[in-house]
């Protein structure tokens, strides 16, 4: 096994610089692709994660009866409170529960616009519960289940219009992303294997040569296959490299750092992203090489 | 053909008659009503049957399109016969399986018109590399490939790159690596068809040399004066059929 391993690296490698010009060429192909294809999934999967984060800022806001709010029914009692939680709580969709009390309500009013609480005679902010769901899809079926309103309840609020362009505008992006990577994805493994097939069309006569002679298919295959592997390894290490420099220096210039600080939208890891390059590349490599040759092996 | 008792021993010439070199009376190939039609309707061949014997030199004449290369191509199991038997050393060709071929090949030396030398390679390597396929070792290419280049007349150009080298060159450098093995056939699809007269001769007195080892030599051509002056055997096809089958023939009858 291994003196054959080590004579289809030789027979590679000698192949590899005796056709510089098309290696090279097959390298500059893997290294574009696998570049703008590491540029999307960055760019694609931090947009998805920033679309995931508005989404998550969808929330249901019961708001309880005050004195003043709900004529006739007066205050909530803490019983209803109790009891519409516990109903909450069993609801699938409900990720979180947080009651804010009129008193913390103030206290956030206050924190947003001073100047409109500021003279006051008493608090006129109700107290509620602040529903997270596990899907920012999912507010509009908790409201549902809120109709008709609870006892103790004075409106269910989920900002509807809000709600729905959001989720609106997350699903087009989610769709983009998708669809952009799907295509980059088959346009490099289409631009790769076919740089791969001309390279190897190119060489067709060797192979037969090398078929003539009484090589077998796999004595044929293997240093081809491994030229192929060599070209993807080569090309999306220096994919990744042009990654990691556009990342550090262009980026950081570019961009202003505390916009990209918020910690709950991040791409998907680099190091993710640079081991998805560098296989794909490979395969694409290998299977490149190898479908190609098929044909000229028939002999 | 991989058991040995198909092998020629190859250091020990077979016997030579009043008529030159002949076969030692067991056949090398045999040809059983062989047809083979190519799409759509065009017959190459049509039931040849023919057997050349072990250690014969044979020629193989006629005009283009006559069915000279189709045989070569069937003996090398390029190509399948539509119908008939063809039993090299033995071993019938239609029943070898597909992942034998590299071994009947190993076994069987061929040279062609074109060279079909590797580019990128030097003379060594491309003598190497019928080597390399059959999981020599560096040490055995190390001997063996100086040696036959030797033979053949190479011994200062074992590291010319093929377009270094002129035709006649190159075609020694193709007979090597068909004799690196030693086979016991050697197949010569016009080995001479791309060469001056004078560089002819040189090439037709290496593969003389080559049978007179023992290993039989089949030869398509197109030289007459070559067919007419070594008074060997010819096979002469026309449109498919053996139209003629001499022992000491000649190009035309």
């Amino acid at each position: 096994m291994w003196p054959r391993a080590r004579l289809f690296l030789q027979e590679a490698l000698s192949s590899v610089s005796s056709n510089l010009s098309t290696t090279i060429a097959a390298t500059m192909t893997v290294l574009i692709g696998m570049f703008l294809l590491g540029l999307f999934i960055a760019l694609g999967t931090w947009v998805l994660s920033w679309t995931n984060d508005v989404k998550r800022q969808l929330v249901v806001n019961v708001y309880f009866c005050t004195d003043v709010t709900c004529e006739g029914r007066g205050e909530v009692k803490r019983s209803e409170i109790e009891a519409l939680r516990s109903k909450l709580v069993s609801l699938p969709q409900v990720k979180d529960v947080q009651f804010i009390s009129s008193e913390e309500a103030l206290e956030i009013q206050k924190k947003r616009t001073p100047g409109l609480v500021e003279n006051l005679a008493s608090n006129p902010l109700p107290a509620s519960y602040k529903i997270t769901p596990h899907k920012g899809e999912d507010v509009s079926a908790i409201a549902a289940q809120l109709e008709p309103v609870p006892a103790g309840v004075e409106k269910v609020n989920y900002g509807k219009k809000e709600a729905d362009r959001v989720l609106q505008v997350a699903k087009i992006v989610g769709g983009i992303v998708l669809t952009g990577s799907l295509l980059l994805i088959a346009a490099s493994i289409l631009l790769i294997s076919n740089t791969i097939r001309l390279s190897i069309f190119a060489r067709r006569r060797e192979v037969e040569v090398m078929k003539l002679v009484g090589a077998t298919n796999w004595f044929v295959r293997g240093p081809f296959m491994l030229e192929g592997i060599i070209t993807g390894l080569i090309g999306s290490v220096l994919a990744v490299i042009l990654l990691i420099v556009a990342k550090e220096v262009a980026l950081a210039k570019i961009v202003e750092r505390d916009w990209l600080s918020n910690d709950d939208v991040t791409a998907l890891s680099f190091p993710l992203i640079a081991l998805i390059l560098v296989v794909t590349s490979l395969l694409v490599g290998a299977a490149g090489s190898g479908i190609t040759l098929r044909r000229f092996l028939r002999i | 053909m991989t058991d040995t008792s198909v092998e020629t021993p190859v250091l020990t010439a077979p016997e030579h008659g009043e008529n030159g070199a002949r076969g030692t009376g067991s056949p090398m190939i045999v040809f059983e009503a062989v047809t083979k039609i190519y799409d759509p309707n065009i017959v190459a061949l049509r039931d040849v049957s023919l057997t050349i014997d072990k250690g014969e030199f044979v020629f193989l004449v006629g005009p283009s399109g006559s069915g000279k290369s189709t045989m070569m191509r069937l003996l090398l199991k390029e190509l399948e016969p539509t119908s008939g038997r063809i039993i090299i050393g033995g071993r019938e060709l239609n029943r070898l399986k597909r992942s034998k071929v590299p071994m009947l090949r190993r076994n069987l030396g061929c040279v062609f018109q074109d060279f079909k030398l590797l580019p990128n390679r030097t003379a060594f390597e491309n003598v190497a590399y019928a080597l390399k396929v059959q999981g020599e070792s560096r040490a055995g290419i190390r001997t063996k490939v100086p040696e036959v280049l030797g033979l053949v007349g190479l011994a200062s150009k074992m590291s010319q790159m093929p377009d270094e080298l002129s035709g006649g060159e190159q075609q020694r450098v193709s007979i090597a690596r068909a004799f690196v093995n030693h086979p016991p056939l050697l197949i010569c699809d016009e080995p001479t068809g791309n060469l001056d007269p004078d560089t002819s001769v040189g090439i037709m007195q290496l593969l003389y040399r080559i049978n007179r080892t023992g290993t039989t030599v089949v030869m398509a051509t197109h030289d007459r004066e070559m067919v007419d002056k070594m008074r060997r055997r010819v096979i002469a096809l026309d449109e498919g059929t053996v139209m003629r089958d001499e022992r000491r023939g000649s190009y035309v009858a």
